[in-house]
């Protein structure tokens, strides 16, 4: 038996702030377990989607871009970029209807059960990295130590984009049960507003900042300039991406707080 | 020594005319307006469990009782009112319905485990204990969808009991298995009792308040309505179904 604790106010949620490893990592493997069916075959299976994707793309489109040479890696960086926004928002968002049966058992830290809904996602971008670097060092663009650098950086913001989006989206599914269907139209217009099947400077400049509002596309861009083009960014994008990315974050977290008390009454 | 102390809590909820759930019927109904009522389902309770101390709790469907069991193991938050806890809760909340049907036992042990916060080495040292205590080792690695309910809440129970922190909350505790598995949860449960585990019961079962608690609560339309020993509140328990049972029929007499 356990010697007894200090006083707690259960009615404060005060304890949902303990992080417990064990928990993380146990909601990591067995979601990677039950989407992939246990296997290394399972997950290879669910690369094939964007790998099947960036083919077709590349097969149709190259033609309509042959006068642009970096147009294959153009598309690969912001294929699978995309195949990570696309994936993490979409587990994201349902996570806590997801594991429903989880929130009303017991006091579990349910931002725990968010943030790990999009480990998978994660994890697919991690592959898709090694993927993507042997490519481009195939097609002689082998990035640098300081690209790759500010690569993991530009992953870093747009998981955070991730995380605060699924943070205020869980919450808000619980009472609005048809937003994952919303969410799928929305990305799917999304797909197109970001620069990922055409270059972006095919449209007039007086546009660029709108799609800029779409927080995939400076994440595509920068990556692009980084690891394609050798060209660092501006400082002014730079601050541009981190605060997009602390903005997206900040409001999810602050809509999670609100909510999420009492999200075990919605399950 | 108090280990729970709950003060004057209240939790409502709101009932609307009609429920929508999505954003298309949010939209469409936007002239419609809901009325909402409020269903008053814990009303100022107020009570205190004592370390080592076994509570029991009785009521009629509707009266509270799950709600309350939520509210102290913090799934609930109250509308007003304190709920503070002094000691780790384990709560053993709706068994059978809280697996993951696409994972084993052994993946659903260790992630209800962890969520009752064990650790990964615990769990793993007890899994052979767990499954024996569910007579379920033939079927580890099977996935939980084709698990009966029978089953799931076996492994459940069994689960809980190795999770055991310091308190432990029961919702309808041995109403489960054959007569062999009740037998075994109820050794089990004076086991922990005796190594001065707290325990709070919520049943319908007067023979289980009667026998299992020191004190016991009777809860009627969210209130506290009588407070005392277990045989008493049992003897009450029954006195107010079989006045329920009646009121409709001499009600309907009076009418003819």
């Amino acid at each position: 038996m356990t010697a007894i604790a200090a006083p707690l106010d259960v009615s404060s949620r005060g304890r949902l702030r303990s992080i417990r490893p064990g928990l993380i990592w146990t909601l990591v493997r067995t979601d990677f377990k039950a989407r992939y069916h246990g296997t290394l075959g399972g997950f290879l299976w669910a690369l094939l989607k964007p790998m099947c994707m960036f083919i077709v793309l590349m097969g149709v489109f190259s033609f309509l871009f042959a006068s642009n040479p970096t147009y294959k890696l153009d598309l690969i960086v912001g294929l699978f970029l995309w195949d990570f926004f696309a994936e993490g928002t979409k587990s994201g968002l349902t996570a806590l209807h997801a594991r429903g049966y989880l929130l009303t058992k017991a006091s579990v830290p349910s931002w725990i059960l968010v943030v790990t809904s999009i480990s998978n996602a994660l994890i697919t971008l991690a592959v898709f990295t090694v993927v993507m670097t042997v490519f481009l060092a195939g097609a002689g663009h082998m990035p640098s130590p300081s690209a790759l650098g500010a690569f993991a950086c530009y992953c870093l913001a747009l998981t955070a984009i991730v995380v605060g989006f699924s943070l205020a989206a869980s919450v808000l599914f619980l009472r609005y049960r048809d937003l994952n269907q919303v969410w799928e139209v929305v990305l799917q217009a999304g797909f197109f507003i970001a620069p990922i099947i055409y270059p972006l400077d095919i449209l007039p400049e007086r546009f660029h900042f709108y799609l800029y509002v779409w927080p995939p596309t400076p994440v595509i861009e920068f990556s692009r300039s980084v690891l394609v083009a050798g060209v660092m960014p501006t400082a002014r994008g730079h601050a541009y991406l981190a605060m997009d990315a602390a903005a997206c974050l900040l409001v999810g977290i602050a809509i999670f707080r609100q909510l999420s008390p009492r999200a075990a009454e919605f399950v | 020594m108090a280990v729970i102390d709950v003060d004057r809590v209240s939790k409502a909820f709101q009932i609307p005319s009609v429920h929508r759930q999505t954003v298309r019927e949010h939209l469409l109904g936007v002239f419609e307006p809901r009325r909402f009522q409020r269903l008053q389902v814990l009303d100022e309770v107020s009570f205190e469990v004592r370390q080592g101390e076994a509570l029991g709790i009785m009521g009629r469907n509707g009266s509270g009782k799950s709600t309350l069991l939520k509210l102290l193991c913090g799934v609930y938050m109250p509308d007003s009112g304190r709920v503070t806890v002094s000691a780790p809760i384990t709560p053993v909340l709706e068994l059978g319905v809280g697996w993951n049907p696409e994972l084993d036992a052994i993946d659903n042990v260790l992630l209800i485990g962890s969520v009752m916060g064990l650790s990964l080495a615990d769990i793993r040292r007890s899994m052979d204990e767990i499954l024996a205590f569910a007579e379920l080792e033939r079927f580890a690695n099977l996935k939980l969808k084709h698990y009966s309910s029978g089953m799931s809440e076996r492994l459940g129970y069994a689960v809980a009991f190795k999770a055991v922190r310091d308190v432990l909350v029961l919702d309808e505790i041995f109403a489960v298995g054959d007569a062999g598995f009740k037998a075994r949860c109820e050794t089990k449960y004076r086991e922990l009792r005796a190594s001065g585990h707290t325990a709070i019961i919520v049943s319908h079962d007067p023979r289980v308040v009667a026998t299992f608690c020191d004190r016991a609560l009777l809860l009627d339309g969210g209130r506290i309505l009588f407070e005392g020993t277990p045989q008493e509140i049992s003897q009450r328990y029954v006195s107010t179904l079989t006045a329920a049972a009646v009121q409709p029929q001499s009600a309907a007499s009076t009418a003819s």
